[in-house]
């Protein structure tokens, strides 16, 4: 850890590639270093001069070492500001931040990965790394849902994963190109056959999505210590002292963002919420 | 070297005296008929006399209102960013009178704020100031220190504790650098006698007693009442009379909470980045990208501080984060009673 961890790291957006109208993925290189070494589901404060800084998780593979990404949906301040200065931009850059996905326990398992619109982002790396690592895992599925067609991301990276794992896709509501299934990503969930006692559920998406997701997957026989999830507050800091990401006793930037259902099930606030 | 000395009240002024030459002091002065905590170059500007507690905890001297983590500047492309940590280092202070209950808040903010995660500009500030407490002699109607185990005496967190016998002060020792000053004013100081020691214990129970008056649980042990009462209709009261204003966060010594962002120069070449200190009761607080607040309706953001306090907070560093000051009660204007709210869940 540096001397004073509220002071960024300048990096440079080398690279970025739209995804949807309003999502792109910028690819960042640290200045001076080697690079960010980190576990798939951290996350990292991404700082635009003047702007302010936001919290995104990794989305490249943690492979990957020379540069990190993240999906950024252009929503605020710091977002459109990361779009306006597109490649050759400096930024700031502290992190990585909280607890990944725990993969080491997850080995030797089937995987179920439910992704929810740019809630797919923390998977991404995930998924590169089990793909690196495919004999190391089971069945591997990824449900993966967005509003439109339009709003879907990865698309190259989605047919390139299917080669490796089984891929479904839904879209809210279709248009006259799409031939896929339509509803919420929970309607791709009636047709998965795992065994729930071999298998880890592992879901990024917004809150309602994981709050149902969760029921759903507690009725098909998930036990709570193998519902895996990240969880989205505002995080400010990353470092447990900020105070907005406080759920219950814990932190969601220092104690997760990835959390097990068994972990949060138990705090005085509800940690899922529609 | 003993444990406990004494000094007039007289030779106290010319250990402030010196004691303004050798740091930078911060004690309570008067200032329109109210206690602050404040700088001071004067002996003359100290109220050592005061009753209860300071209006303003000492917290902003270590974690302040607002403070500017670093600057930047943007120059052809290029960003180059300046440390105001650097800033915060070195300073020798001393802070004088503060009380137990905030000495106990400084104690607790040390447990979140220096743990696996260390915040280096309170951690700096922490590092450079020595503390020189002042027991109550008369506390107010807001304090309720006995019922949360931080007062009125205190177990440590200091470097000298004073304590008013009228016409002197008994002050113990209470670390190593307490004792330097000690030392190297030892003109100033005589050991104490039997018989003053055993003055401000009788003070002290006398100020206890005082505090017990009222009707409290023990506060150090409401976690499983609050528990069991999380979705409890008093909440809904609460969350109708709070206005949300956040004056509780605010005065209150442990409340840590703050917000990030940037402040740019007009033309956007320069800036600072700064963090101030943000409330759990803003409809802002829990708002994340897209719009969505996790805590909208306002018994949630009542519900977060109380329960940060006396729940959380055992979660947390295992001890609750309140210590019966009763600053927000003093301050509250909806007139809500942290004491009572905890009262009335206990005997829920």
């Amino acid at each position: 850890m540096r001397g004073n961890p509220y002071l960024p790291a300048l990096a440079k957006i080398v690279k970025t590639r739209r995804e949807t109208p309003d999502t792109a993925t910028f690819r960042l290189e640290i200045e001076g270093s080697g690079g960010l070494e980190f576990t798939p589901g951290q996350f990292i404060e991404v700082s635009a001069f003047g702007y302010g800084e936001a919290p995104f998780s990794i989305s490249s593979s943690p492979l990957e070492r020379s540069y990190v990404e993240v999906t950024v949906r252009r929503v605020g301040n710091v977002t459109r500001a990361l779009f306006n200065m597109g490649e050759g931009g400096v930024v700031g850059v502290r992190g990585p931040f909280g607890r990944g996905w725990p993969i080491e326990e997850m080995k030797g398992q089937n995987l179920l990965m439910i992704g929810g619109g740019i809630g797919i982002a923390p998977l991404r790396p995930l998924i590169e790394y089990v793909i690196a690592h495919r004999n190391s895992f089971g069945d591997v599925i990824l449900l993966y849902g967005a509003r439109t067609p339009k709003d879907i991301v990865y698309k190259e990276e989605l047919e390139r994963w299917r080669e490796h794992i089984d891929v479904r896709l839904t879209v809210d509501v279709g248009d006259e190109t799409w031939r896929g299934r339509t509803g919420v990503v929970t309607v791709l969930l009636d047709d998965v056959e795992v065994d729930p006692r071999e298998t880890y559920s592992v879901q990024c998406g917004p809150p309602i999505m994981i709050y149902f997701v969760t029921r759903r997957l507690v009725e098909m026989g998930f036990t709570d210590d193998r519902i895996l999830f990240s969880l989205e507050r505002l995080m400010k800091c990353g470092m447990g002292f900020c105070g907005h990401c406080m759920i219950g006793g814990k932190y969601v930037c220092r104690d997760g963002p990835v959390f097990k259902y068994s972990e949060v099930k138990g705090l005085l606030e509800p940690a899922l919420v529609r | 070297m003993e444990r406990f000395v004494v000094i007039t009240k007289e030779d106290f002024t010319v250990l402030l005296e010196r004691l303004l030459g050798a740091y930078q002091v911060i004690a309570p002065v008067e200032r329109e008929g109210r206690i602050f905590l404040s700088y001071v170059s004067d002996p003359a500007e100290v109220n050592m006399e005061y009753k209860g507690t300071t209006l303003l905890p000492p917290k902003r001297f270590f974690f302040p209102e607002v403070e500017v983590l670093f600057t930047y500047r943007v120059t052809g492309g290029r960003v180059e960013l300046y440390d105001k940590l650097e800033e915060v280092r070195g300073a020798k202070r001393a802070l004088l009178g503060v009380r137990p209950c905030d000495i106990k808040s400084l104690e607790i903010l040390d447990k979140v704020l220096i743990g696996e995660y260390k915040d280096p500009y309170y951690a700096a500030r922490r590092d450079g100031t020595l503390i020189v407490g002042l027991t109550c002699n008369e506390p107010d109607e807001y304090c309720f220190c006995a019922f949360t185990g931080s007062g009125p005496q205190a177990s440590g967190g200091f470097d000298l504790l004073m304590t008013d016998l009228g016409d002197r002060y008994l002050v113990e020792i209470g670390s190593d650098k307490g004792e330097r000053v000690v030392n190297l004013n030892l003109d100033l100081f005589k050991p104490a006698s039997k018989d003053e020691v055993n003055e401000r214990e009788e003070m002290l129970k006398r100020v206890e007693a005082e505090i017990r008056r009222q009707e409290l649980p023990d506060l150090t042990k409401v976690y499983e009442a609050f528990a069991k009462n999380f979705d409890a209709e008093l909440w809904l009261e609460y969350g109708r009379r709070c206005l949300a204003c956040g004056k509780c966060n605010y005065v209150c010594p442990t409340c840590r909470c703050f917000d990030v962002y940037d402040e740019p120069s007009l033309d956007g070449s320069s800036g600072k980045r700064v963090r101030v200190w943000d409330s759990c009761h803003f409809l802002s607080f829990t708002r994340v990208a897209g719009g969505k607040v996790f805590r909208s309706e306002r018994p949630s953001r009542v519900k977060q501080r109380i329960y940060h306090k006396y729940c959380y907070g055992v979660d947390e560093i295992g001890e609750i984060e309140c210590v019966g000051c009763g600053r927000c009660i003093k301050v509250c204007p909806a007139g809500i009673d942290i004491r009572e709210a905890a009262k009335r869940v206990v005997e829920l």
